[in-house]
């Protein structure tokens, strides 16, 4: 059977059949009733022996005529977010970006002039705009990647890419994975970033700055009553944060406390009654920036909480907390402003 | 075969399919309302049973005790969701007894036939350029789901007339041709919604629309009653068509009534819910085996199962991993798809 899974890599990989949508089910509804379809015929006696035959042709032909893409002597390893070890060569000349937070760490790092690809979605800094786009980050174009000949290719997790991860394998290009469950390991994955670059020193730099900026804002709302917060991600379905995602570590230094900080998870589907019964006495809705107007509403079951007949429903722009990058301590700022005014008055 | 009224044995046998109906019907139609009452006490949160009994009893004019907190949890979420679930459930329920009937096909299943997919899509069309204006989902849910019910119901006509094979394969076809539409609706949208929408895809009741709600509910009662009075036509054509006719029944129009009716009641509860699949099936055959293929009965016996189907899923979906909620469609589907396998083993 080997020959057989070869071939169907070939075939994804020539039509950049990679999409990988957030449910699984969704997808074995979509495509599994297409695939076995499709592969059925191929299947009968007669033609199996003239299909491995073919297919071994044609992974002969793939591996001799592939170019051999250079494989430096002098390799580091890396460990990743996904506890992976990454080998990557010593330096650094072309990287790919799949989400707009490991963008804007390659640039705030002074690797943007060696950045090749990203996401449609990446928009920031200006500069990112110009660069190859290679799809969003639950659909990139595995051809395109391919075509622009990365080094590396930094992903997050929440691209729920193992196949793909697989296939770049093949193709000796590195991938490293991040995944930060608060500030700490957002800084890391920083610094991390610099050194694949090879820009350890401004990394380092970075993240001095950083960690003073939210040390500040840290001692500033210190004397503070910590808020409860409910922070809407989505308010139809509603969507919160859970134990696992590093905002609900944001709002913990910003002088909050998630109603929802126990719930397992990082993104989890909420009960509205249970947002309800929680009594939030501030709600953050993440809203603007690439967002636009979606989300800029606060969800039917907490029109009568404490937070809005208070009038303490904060917008703060998407693009500020939904990038664990260096512009999540702009809105670690805007959040500590919000949840205590009074604190930063003098 | 001719049913005359002076026939005693005829109407000996009219007589205790009415009674048999009504008998049925009263004791599911007490099971749902002990179902409404009695899962409203459940939920990701806890409340005060006894109170919580009281203030249903008064309709919610009295909050016997219950805090503001604990009665806008009662009446603001809990009640609109039970109910639009009992709603979707005998919307779906009804609308796959009387595409089993008319297409006399036991697999005819509204999710199957990609009949939901379709109103899925006009749903989502609805959502990406007529945001705002809420009544624009269950309209083209509606036109999205009758254009899927008359290409399924064409491709599925052969020469050799409808094998339940032929219409199930059309089903696969819609069924798949409009996921790719959905995957190519969803790529218009931004990257945050879609996360929304895979969940609601697969069925949500959570988001019940204080105005679209009442709306749903007539649609499912007035769509029951409809196909129930249109059930004597159904006994008939499962005979097959040409007999039907024979016997005096207007097989054109009985077809675009089922048609019609059936599109209208899986539009609006897609709109409203999401594709909750299999409801379709399990019940109208659940109300067949226990009762008899008499579609006078297993209609509206279906209308009330699926309604007290959906209800007990929902209950589950809404608890199980409480406080976070699973997508009701998992748990009908969870049920369902064994049931499936099991009647196409059968057929």
């Amino acid at each position: 059977m080997q020959p057989l899974n070869t071939s169907r890599k070939g075939v994804q990989a020539a039509t950049g059949f990679t999409r990988v949508p957030l449910t699984p089910v969704f997808l074995a509804e979509g495509n599994g009733v297409g695939g076995t379809f499709l592969l059925a015929p191929l299947f009968t006696t007669t033609s199996i022996r003239s299909l491995v035959l073919i297919c071994l042709l044609l992974a002969c032909a793939c591996n001799s005529g592939r170019p051999t893409r250079e494989t430096l002597q002098t390799t580091r390893e890396i460990t990743d977010d996904a506890g992976r070890r990454v080998s990557l060569p010593e330096r650094v000349e072309r990287v790919i970006t799949l989400a707009p937070n490991l963008t804007e760490i390659v640039f705030a790092v002074g690797g943007g002039d060696r950045l090749v690809g990203n996401t449609t979605y990446c928009d920031y800094p200006a500069e990112a705009k110009a660069i190859a786009k290679i799809g969003d980050s639950l659909q990139p174009s595995l051809e395109r990647i391919i075509a622009l000949q990365p080094q590396v290719v930094l992903i997050t997790t929440a691209s729920q890419l193992e196949v793909f991860t697989q296939q770049l394998h093949n193709q000796n290009i590195a991938i490293f994975v991040t995944d930060p469950h608060d500030l700490e390991d957002i800084f890391r994955s920083i610094e991390r970033i610099g050194q694949i670059l090879g820009q350890t020193e401004q990394a380092s730099e970075l993240v001095k700055r950083l960690r003073e900026r939210t040390t500040a804002i840290e001692q500033t709302v210190q004397a503070t009553k910590p808020v409860r917060v409910f922070y809407q991600v989505s308010g139809s379905p509603l969507y919160t944060i859970g134990k696992e995602a590093y905002l609900t570590d944001l709002i913990r230094r910003a002088g909050g406390v998630s109603v929802t900080a126990d719930v397992p998870g990082a993104w989890p589907r909420y009960s509205d009654e249970s947002a309800l019964a929680a009594r939030p006495e501030a709600i953050i809705l993440p809203t603007g920036g690439s967002m636009g107007a979606a989300n800029s509403s606060v969800t039917d079951a907490l029109r009568n909480s404490p937070a809005v007949l208070a009038g303490r429903v904060h917008k703060i722009n998407d693009d500020h907390l939904a990038r664990p990058g260096p512009r999540l301590i702009d809105g670690l700022e805007e959040m500590a402003r919000a949840l205590h005014p009074e604190a930063f008055k003098q | 075969m001719t049913v005359a009224l002076s026939d005693p044995i005829a109407l000996q046998h009219n007589r205790v399919t009415l009674r048999k109906t009504l008998v049925s019907c009263a004791l599911l139609a007490l099971a749902l309302l002990l179902a409404v009452i009695l899962l409203s006490l459940v939920g990701s949160e806890q409340l005060p049973a006894g109170s919580s009994l009281c203030a249903l009893m008064s309709l919610g004019t009295s909050p016997c005790g219950l805090s503001q907190d604990q009665f806008d949890i009662l009446f603001q979420i809990r009640l609109p969701r039970i109910l639009l679930a009992a709603a979707v459930g005998g919307s779906l329920a009804t609308a796959g007894a009387s595409y089993q009937a008319l297409l006399r096909n036991p697999l005819a299943e509204p999710y199957l036939l990609g009949i939901s997919n379709g109103a899925a899509v006009g749903t989502m069309v609805a959502l990406v350029f007529f945001g705002a204006n809420e009544w624009s989902r269950p309209a083209l849910a509606f036109a999205g789901s009758l254009l899927a019910t008359f290409a399924v119901y064409r491709l599925a006509r052969g020469r050799a007339g409808a094998t339940p094979e032929r219409l199930i394969l059309a089903g696969v076809i819609v069924t798949t041709f409009l996921s790719s539409a959905i995957v190519f609706v969803t790529t218009l949208m931004d990257a945050t919604r879609i996360r929304s929408f895979t969940f609601w895809l697969l069925g949500d009741l959570s988001g019940t629309s204080k105005a679209l709600l009442p709306f749903t509910i007539s649609i499912a009662v007035i769509g029951a009653i409809a196909l129930t009075l249109n059930a004597r036509s159904l006994n008939l054509l499962m005979l097959g068509e040409r007999d039907a006719f024979d016997l005096g029944v207007e097989v054109g129009r009985v077809r675009i009534v089922v048609f019609v009716v059936a599109s209208l009641l899986v539009g609006s509860s897609v709109a409203a819910s999401g594709s909750v699949g299999y409801v379709g099936l399990v019940i109208p055959h659940l109300a067949r085996l226990s009762l008899g293929s008499d579609n006078r009965i297993s209609i509206p016996a279906a209308a009330l199962g699926g309604a007290l189907f959906v209800i007990v899923a929902d209950t589950i979906a809404r608890t199980i991993i409480a406080p976070r909620e699973l997508p009701v469609g998992a748990i009908t589907a969870l049920v369902g798809a064994p049931l499936f396998i099991y009647l196409l083993k059968r057929v």
